[in-house]
Parts: structure tokens; sequence; C-alpha cells
């Protein structure tokens, strides 16, 4: 299927929910660690519903330029991309 | 198995494996990979191969050789190629992103420079986030590229190692201000590979392991990947980054393999509880599984049982649950409870053990009965005594089912620590080493309570409170000097809550609001772990000693029990009594920045 930049930052977002405290508020620029406080364990945990939702693999050295939900979702269209699964 | 005990240095012990084409390692990659096997004739050649390389770059028996290397095969290799040339390796946890960058390169900078490290080697993508840590540790000459080395083709040239002969530097988490390096002969590892495979494990040559363990930890490193030289046994490794996104994975292995050991800390096996689904227990056969081993954090019984309970529809037995306690000061073993009797509960009231350190037995169900897991006798020419943390000599052993600090003596116990007569003295107590673990035996098996050093363990990673209240207290509002940090196990988690109590001259209200905010997201920031609760209180509110020392247990206790929260405000009207308070936080503090606090990110 044919993601949009949009769908693929509101699915982000869904994925990251039951990981943050229901009070937290979510946005783009939301630090996953700092602000979210999703520890290495729940990080991990995220990846692989990432992965799942959108049928991808995410390498661990790619976690390492992740620090906002916003590179959360640059990261997945970026790969969507090249598998030509993004729409522009 | 042999019946006389003969000990043997690792570099022996891959010679003598060498014999063996059909057992080895396998190494499982990232999904969907390649997954080579290596025969221990193999580790032979590409051991030899890689000591080689590193007697190329200069290094000589002696010499420190850091490694940071998250691929499973590479740290492998390069750690027993270091073995053979003599050279000493010094493993260095890799970094796992997420921004603590600057807390990561400062840990790594203080291990290099304290182990004299002459060469680090690394991936060509870690040695560029390492950036300027070489110009910045005098000793170090070369960071070489784990590629280039492995496409050399250098002769070993041979060494001689004795079993006196330092093996590896084995650096703890300690708090960030000063990594403390165990040093660990090849004695010393003979010796507790024997408690493990012969005593503990009862090893056979059919025995087959599974770890996705990582291997800069004593628990994989000597469990996984020395014991099973010694003793020829096959092994898998998958890398820990992918047990944590599918923990599916390490189950799968021990199916596949028929393995009948493998190792966790208790959160490992509650992860599968929570994160397998019912669709991935399919085809599972775990009916193979004698051995599984649970250590290195504190173990919850009702964890374990539901683990049972889950996959015993695919052949798990309960029995085949191990507890176990160990430490890197030890090697890694100190004592297994019983192979195939599964786990050792016993029963005791939880107020007396508390209060008054009494260790009570009371039925299964009472009021206030609470459950310690038992971790077996200690091993054969090895002593676990109990001593009042106040008994400097380790002169008067308390007695049977009395808590107090748990001390070790025997041939698996460390040296000391590297280049650090200070901390070597601190660690032992009589020439008994010192655990800062709590405990008691009880009819010859050891239990343990808790740890008197308030480590604070989430997910089987160790963290200092010391660091979180440094962090906490940076933080403007904060008053200085005025936080303590620590874990609860209530109410009852399947891990332990990390609790942020600081003392603020904000008033209640909004501004708390958002100083806790404040706070949280500076210590999540800095060393990456979920705070579950911070609690501002009034100046002078949290407990301390004459000598304006923070008493973390007795927060912790007003904490579990509400009166913290009761108390934010309790001494308002004080005036006297608060400014004691300060001027005595105050010194601590100082004495906190000076001594024994972490350097400023320079």
């Amino acid at each position: 299927m044919t993601w949009t930049r949009e769908r693929v930052r509101e699915e982000v977002i869904q994925i990251l929910k039951p990981h943050v405290q229901a009070d937290t508020a979510l946005s783009e620029t939301s630090h996953l660690v700092a602000d979210l406080g999703i520890d290495s364990l729940g990080v991990m945990e995220v990846v692989a519903d990432l992965e799942d939702k959108f049928k991808l693999h995410i390498p661990d050295d790619a976690l390492r330029e992740v620090d906002t939900v916003g590179d959360v979702a640059k990261a997945i269209t970026t790969r969507l991309q090249n598998e030509g699964r993004l729409a522009e | 198995m042999s019946s006389v005990f003969s000990p043997r240095t690792v570099v022996q012990a891959i010679e003598d494996a060498a014999k063996s084409t059909q057992t080895g390692y396998r190494f499982i990659g990232e999904e969907g990979g390649a997954e080579p096997f290596f025969s221990h004739a193999g580790i032979e050649r590409a051991s030899a191969r890689f000591g080689g390389a590193l007697q190329s770059l200069g290094l000589q028996k002696g010499d420190r050789v850091a490694l940071i290397l998250p691929d499973n095969a590479d740290f492998v290799f390069a750690f027993l190629g270091a073995l053979r040339a003599g050279v000493i390796p010094v493993p260095i946890y890799p970094p796992t992103g997420l921004g603590k960058l600057a807390g990561y390169l400062d840990n790594t900078l203080h291990i290099v420079e304290r182990s004299g490290a002459k060469v680090l080697v690394t991936s060509a993508e870690i040695r560029r986030l390492l950036g300027t840590v070489q110009s910045r540790a005098p000793e170090l000459e070369k960071v070489a590229d784990v590629e280039t080395l492995k496409a050399l083709r250098e002769e070993l040239k041979p060494v001689q190692v004795g079993l006196d002969d330092i093996c590896f530097l084995q650096f703890t988490s300690g708090s960030t201000s000063r990594p403390k390096g165990v040093v660990l002969t090849h004695a010393n590892i003979a010796e507790n590979v024997h408690v493990i495979m012969d005593l503990g494990l009862k090893a056979q040559s059919f025995d087959n392991g599974v770890s996705w363990l990582p291997l800069y930890h004593d628990m994989g490193l000597i469990g996984f990947v020395l014991a099973p030289l010694f003793h020829v046994n096959s092994i898998t490794f998958l890398p820990p980054l992918l047990f944590l996104k599918r923990p599916a994975r390490w189950l799968e292995q021990m199916s596949r393999q028929k393995a009948t050991i493998s190792f966790g800390p208790n959160f490992a096996y509650a992860l599968c509880n929570k994160r397998i689904k019912d669709s991935e227990l399919e085809g599972l056969d775990l009916s193979s599984w004698r051995v599984a081993g649970c250590g290195a954090e504190p173990i919850r019984a009702e964890n374990l049982r539901a683990f049972a309970e889950r996959f015993g529809r695919v052949g798990f037995s309960e029995k085949a649950f191990v507890a176990c306690y160990g430490m890197a000061e030890s090697t890694l073993a100190v004592s297994f409870s019983p192979v195939g009797k599964g786990l050792l509960v016993d029963q005791v009231d939880g107020q007396a053990l508390w209060s008054a350190g009494k260790a009570e037995p009371v039925g299964e169900g009472a009021e206030r009965a609470a459950p310690v897991v038992g971790c077996g006798p200690a091993f054969d020419r090895h002593d676990i005594g109990v001593f009042a943390e106040s008994d400097a000599e380790s002169l008067t052993p308390l007695g049977e089912r009395t808590v107090g600090e748990l001390r070790l003596r025997g041939p698996s116990v460390m040296r000391g620590y590297w280049n650090d007569a200070e901390l070597t003295r601190e660690a032992f107590a009589g020439g008994w080493l010192k655990t800062g673990d709590i405990g008691y035996i009880a009819e010859g098996n050891v239990y343990i309570c808790g740890r008197s050093k308030e480590v604070i363990i989430v997910n089987g990673r160790n963290y200092y409170p010391q660091d979180l209240e440094w962090e906490a207290s940076r933080v403007e509002g904060v008053r200085k000097g005025n936080v303590i940090a620590f874990g609860t196990m209530k109410p009852t988690h399947d891990r332990e809550r990390v609790i942020i109590a600081l003392e603020t001259s904000v008033p209640e209200g909004e501004g708390r609001e958002t100083l806790k905010g404040d706070v949280r997201k500076a210590v999540q920031q800095a060393l990456g772990l979920t705070v579950d609760d911070v609690v501002p209180v009034d100046a002078g509110v949290l407990p301390k000693t004459s000598s304006g020392k923070l008493q973390r247990a007795k927060t912790r206790e007003l904490y579990e029990n509400g009166d913290l929260l009761a108390r934010t405000s309790i001494r308002r009207s004080d005036k006297v009594e608060v400014v004691k308070e300060v001027v005595k936080s105050q010194i601590g503090y100082f004495r906190h920045a000076i001594l024994g606090g972490r350097k400023d990110q320079p």
C-alpha cells in the first residue's frame, strides 16, 4: 500500500501513545527519551511495532539518528520513499 | 566429565577445543541475514589471525586494547585474539543512540583513560561518533577499524600466557565519575568456569546454549563465550537488540537448536510474557531446555511462574529455572540453586525482615509473607559469609536467618580494581569481598533481599542514584544537593519504579508542576531511563543524618508508606530547623561536587 507523509505521522503517534503517560503531549518535536520518557527497552518495542505497521526493516544503526517523534516519521518516510511506497 | 579439576588458561582452552569441527559458535545477525557457524577449529584459526593483527599494531603482552564492537562475531574474535596475543582486552558497551551520546562519550573516555588502553578497536561508524576521544586520552595511540584488522593476514607470534596473567578488565557500570575495572586472571576464569559448568550446571557434552546477552557484560562474556570453550559446547548468539525488539527470536532459537541452556535477567522472562504473541508460539518446542538461568537483577518468583505457565504448553518446564547470584568482582557466578529442582522460595515475615533484620519463616499466603528466592549454596572452595556492614574486619559472622551484608572468599574473587589501590582496599573487609548486597543464609542457601549500595536496576542495567541526583540538581529551581533518587518495587510492578524526591523553594502549584517536568526531562535525557515519579518538597523535608548526609533508605520508606507526600511542608513553621538543614545539605553538595561527583561535560 502507498502512504502519505501525513498518514505516516498520524500512525507514528498512534504507535507511540501506549508508551507515554496519559497526560503527556505528543508532538513532532517531542523528544522520545527526554519528553516522553521512553527507555531503551520501550524504544525497541516501538521499533517492532513500526516495522510491523509499515512492513519495513529498521536497522539498529538507524536509531542513532533518531531523537524526536519527527525524526521517527522521517526515518519511516525515507525508507518508504526508497521502496516507492510514498505518495508525494 | 573430568573428576579432577586442573585449571587451564583461556588460551589453552581455545587450543584444546580446536580438535572439534562439530561444535562451535553460531552467530545470528539482524533479521534475515546470514547465520555464520564457526567450529571450534575455526575459532582457533580466526582468533589466531586477530591476535596476529593486534600484534602488527605493536601491541605486546600486558598492553590493553579497548573493544567497542556491537557485532557479536567481531567482538568474540577480537576478544579471543587479544587473549592469544597476551594483550588485555577491555570491553566497552557500544552507544545505544537516542540522545545520550554526551554521557556515553564521557563514560567511554573514562574507561579508555583509566585502563591505559593503547589501541581502541571499533567499527567505522562508531569511530565517527567517538570523534575526539583519541586526542583526549593521552595514552591511546590508535583507533583501529575492525574491518581493516579482519582483512590483515598476520601470523600470530606465540606468546607465553600463564594462569596468573591478567585475562581481561571488566569495567562495571559504576557511578559515571569512576568506572571500576575488575581485574580477572586466567586462574579466576578457570576456577569460575569450573564451578559454573561442572558444579553448578553439571554440563555434559550434549549441552548447547543460546544467548542474546550483551558480550560486554560478564554473564554473556564468561557464561557463553568463555565457559563453552573450556567444555567444547556449541552456542548460538543473537544480537541483544534483536531480542529486545523481538523476544520471540530467543525462544525460536532455543527450539531450533534444541538448546539445553540459556540465561537471562528477570526482565527477559517478563518481556517474553508481555510481548510474545500466541501466534508466535506455534511450532515451538522448548522441551530440551533444562537450565533457564535467572540472575543479574532481583528475581521475582511471580514473573518466572507466569513464564512457566505461559510457555509450559510448548514444553517449557518450571523445573528448568536456576536462580543465580553473581557479580563481576567474583568473575561471574557466586552461587546457583540446584539444577532440575526449580525455584526455591522462602516465605518470610516481611516486617521482621526489614525492621529487625530477621528472616522468620511464615506460611505462604500469610498476611505479611514476603517471598525471597534462594540462590543455592556457596560452591566448593568458595565461601559466602553474612556480616554486619559495620564489621570492618569480618570478625563476627551473623547467624542463620539473620540479615546482613553478603561477603565472599575464594579463587573466583578478583585481585582488585585496575590501578586503584584505594577502591580495592575499600572493596575488602578482613580478606572478604564486600558485595554491597543484603541477604541471609538459611540451611546453607543464600537469599538476597536487596542492595546496600542503593543501585537502581532497570531492565538489567544498573543506575547509580548519585548520577540521577546530580542531573536533577542542575535543574533551575532545585535546591542543589537536596535530591534523593531511589528505586521502589512498591506497589508491585515487574520492574523497579524510579523516583526522584527533591527540595525546592518554588511554591506549591503550577511552578512545581513545571519543575517536575523539567527534572524528569533532564534526567531522562542524560541517562536514558524512565523516571516514574518526581516529588518536590519544601526545604528541610528530606531526611538527613546529623552530618547532613541524605538518607536514601529512609526517604524510600517514607515514600512507600505515603508519608513523604504528607510531609511536603511539615516543617514550614520550624525556621531554625530549616536553616540548620539547609547548612548541612550545602556541605553535602560540595562534598559530592568535589570528591564524589561527576565532572561536567567539557
